[in-house]
């Protein structure tokens, strides 16, 4: 495993209702943090980063701060989830699926992310921190899973880009 | 995507770049307008794709975009010509669904009592994130193998409940063995529960009556209150699906499938992967039914707490209870001959005709009641199935949003949804009152255009509209 970053969720998060925001070849100079994206019935993300580990910890931090805002300082119960995937698209949806998993049945909602990643791109693991459902107040309803509709996880040129769209 | 008019209310995609069927959707102009405006259209076609589909890609008036199939989307696939099932085709939140509930009261008994009767739905019934359930866990394990009769024997609901539900609450060939430990845990804290999002129970009063033969025959009567309650299989059918998904990907290439979107993941009905999907999705129905029927209980004790009378006295029979996610194997007629097809409904209502040997016998002169429930702010719809529908016996399942959520928090606030709909003589419990504008009416279609559409392309006949006067909400 390369070394863990640590990751958190925004306090606030950058909405965008309008057309579909794309990042192309052009724009990922910086680091950006996960945007909306709109959808008529569901949800979805983008984010773009410097390396996959980033941009899972982007993505998680992303699902998270859909259903609650929290500071990632406040997370009081730790929880951490290992994959391997044959495909980094599915890396990204195991990931995310296990870590919503995990908050409905601990009844937390993760707010801070330790992420780490295998030199292959191919395993990862997530140290997840959170706080109790209660103690949070919900921006979103509760996303009941994540989904393969219109999934986009690749490297281009020198980042990493990723959009996933959720069910809730 | 080129759709043409064919008929009054019908839009054909012709089948172009590798679609083995037509896409066909039941829309008014000004609905057709509206499905042009995203991506519903185009999934149309992508489910057109599907291996051993027949006739058409179907979507009902209240279509709109979704994730691998569109909400609103009928598909049928021939099974013994290697016609497959797909869990995106049934989606997450498998047999949600919607029970409408009869009663003895009026509206001027809800207005002398509404405080009383919302107060006691509000911490009756368990609703948001992770705000608990009715039932105790150990139920779980005999609900996935018996549904709606499993609740029924713990001591939840009547007798006759069972008779007026689709499939009589149980679904055919549950096997709970496949179902994970992991979706069981998920399960084991929501057994009665709502949810949120669309999730809701509603007061209503019968409005309009439309069939009145059809109206007595379901149990409603012009000025009657009923109450709709509309939910599914909470987190475990959501993992049921995640897991079944992971199987189904690889298993694709095995049975050389190769589809436009991953979401629309599918393998032939008649393989091991088929078969084990069909009995998780089973199981996992088996929760729905038995969570729609808890919270039902609870909702006739909450009415009979109100009043002050028993639960038998409210008067709270089970009208219907219909499911508008499941894949059912279905005998339908293609090209003249009977065929056995699995028939996908994902935001679709099935809708038998009268004369179906799967109906009670009080509704076999009448057909299927449908319930179409709209916005919190606006009406609901019940319609009955006809014959010679046109859709594998489908209808609609709702309004149908027409606005992201995001959308409709920014142009009002939860506060001003709520004020506005009391100030129409709606009471409103949220659990989160910031999220109530997410579920605002103008987030919605036109719920009596969805229903008029319907009627025009004999998806299903008009009964009786209902108007809301109370809302609880996650």
């Amino acid at each position: 495993m390369a070394r863990p970053m640590t990751w958190s969720a925004p306090a606030e998060i950058d909405v965008d209702d309008g057309p579909d925001h794309r990042v192309g070849p052009g724009d990922h100079n910086a680091r950006m943090p996960f945007r909306v994206l709109s959808h008529t019935a569901e949800t979805g993300i983008e984010a773009t980063a410097n390396t996959l580990g980033e941009l899972i910890g982007e993505l998680c931090a992303g699902m998270f701060g859909l259903i609650g805002s929290a500071e990632p300082s406040s997370a009081r119960k730790w929880v951490e989830v290992k994959v391997v995937a044959q495909a980094v698209e599915e890396l990204v949806v195991d990931t995310l699926s296990e870590l919503l998993y995990h908050s409905e049945v601990e009844n937390l909602i993760f707010c801070a992310f330790r992420v780490s990643t295998d030199p292959g791109n191919l395993a990862v693991r997530v140290k997840a921190g959170g706080v109790l459902v209660g103690a949070v107040e919900p921006v979103g309803p509760p996303i009941k899973a994540v989904t393969y509709h219109d999934l986009v996880v690749e490297q281009r040129k020198d980042v990493w880009y990723g959009r996933v769209y959720f069910d809730v | 995507m080129e759709y043409r008019r064919i008929s009054d209310v019908v839009w054909e995609l012709p089948a172009t770049n590798g679609m083995a069927v037509p896409g066909r959707i039941f829309a008014s102009e000004a609905l057709m307008e509206l499905v042009r405006s995203e991506r519903a259209s185009d999934q149309v076609g992508n489910v057109a794709h599907l291996p051993g589909i027949v006739k058409a890609s179907f979507a009902m008036p209240d279509i709109h975009w979704g994730y691998g199939f569109p909400i609103g989307g009928v598909a049928a696939t021939a099974i013994n010509e290697g016609g497959v099932v797909s869990p995106g085709g049934v989606g997450f939140d498998i047999c949600c669904g919607v029970r409408l509930l009869a009663s003895n009261f009026t509206e001027a008994d809800f207005d002398s009592h509404k405080d009383a009767v919302m107060g006691n739905l509000d911490w009756r019934i368990p609703r948001g994130l992770g705000k608990g359930a009715i039932a105790e866990a150990r139920l779980v394990p005999d609900v996935l193998a018996r549904g709606a009769a499993a609740a029924l024997d713990a001591g939840y609901g009547w007798e006759d409940d069972l008779e007026k539900c689709e499939e009589k609450g149980t679904s055919v060939g549950a096997d709970p063995s496949v179902i994970s430990d992991r979706a069981v845990e998920r399960g084991r804290g929501q057994l009665g529960s709502l949810g949120a999002g669309n999730h809701f129970l509603e007061i209503q009063v019968v409005d309009e009556i439309h069939d009145s033969e059809a109206a007595r025959a379901f149990g409603l009567a012009e000025g009657m209150l009923v109450v709709m309650l509309h939910c599914g299989s909470r987190g475990l059918g959501h993992q049921t699906c995640t897991d079944q998904l992971r199987v189904m990907g690889p298993a694709m290439g095995r049975y050389d499938i190769a589809l436009p979107d991953r979401q629309l993941a599918c393998v032939p009905v008649d393989t091991p992967e088929g078969r084990e999907y069909l009995g998780a999705m089973a199981a996992s129905a088996n929760f729905a039914w038995a969570n729609r029927h808890i919270l039902a209980h609870a909702a006739r004790e909450a009415f009979a707490d109100a009043f002050g009378v028993s639960p038998r006295a409210t008067g709270m029979s089970l009208v219907f209870d219909v499911a508008h996610n499941l894949a059912k194997i279905e005998t339908h007629e293609v090209g003249g001959r009977p065929k056995e097809l699995c028939v996908h409904r994902k935001g679709a209502t099935r809708a038998f005709g009268p004369g179906h040997p799967d109906l009670p016998e009080d509704l076999v002169a009448v057909g299927q009641p449908v319930l179409v429930p709209g916005s919190m702010g606006t009406a609901s719809w019940v319609l009955r199935g006809v014959n010679d529908n046109p859709a594998f016996a489908s209808a609609a399942h709702g309004a149908g949003r027409v606005m992201s959520r995001k959308m409709a928090k920014k142009k009002e606030s939860g506060h001003q949804v709520r004020e506005q709909l009391q100030a129409r003589g709606i009471s409103v419990r949220a659990g989160s009152i910031g999220l109530l504008s997410e579920e605002a009416p103008y987030a919605y279609k036109d719920v009596d255009e969805v229903a008029d559409v319907c009627a025009r392309a004999g998806l299903a006949a008009k009964v009786a509209r209902l108007r809301p006067v109370g809302v609880v909400k996650g």
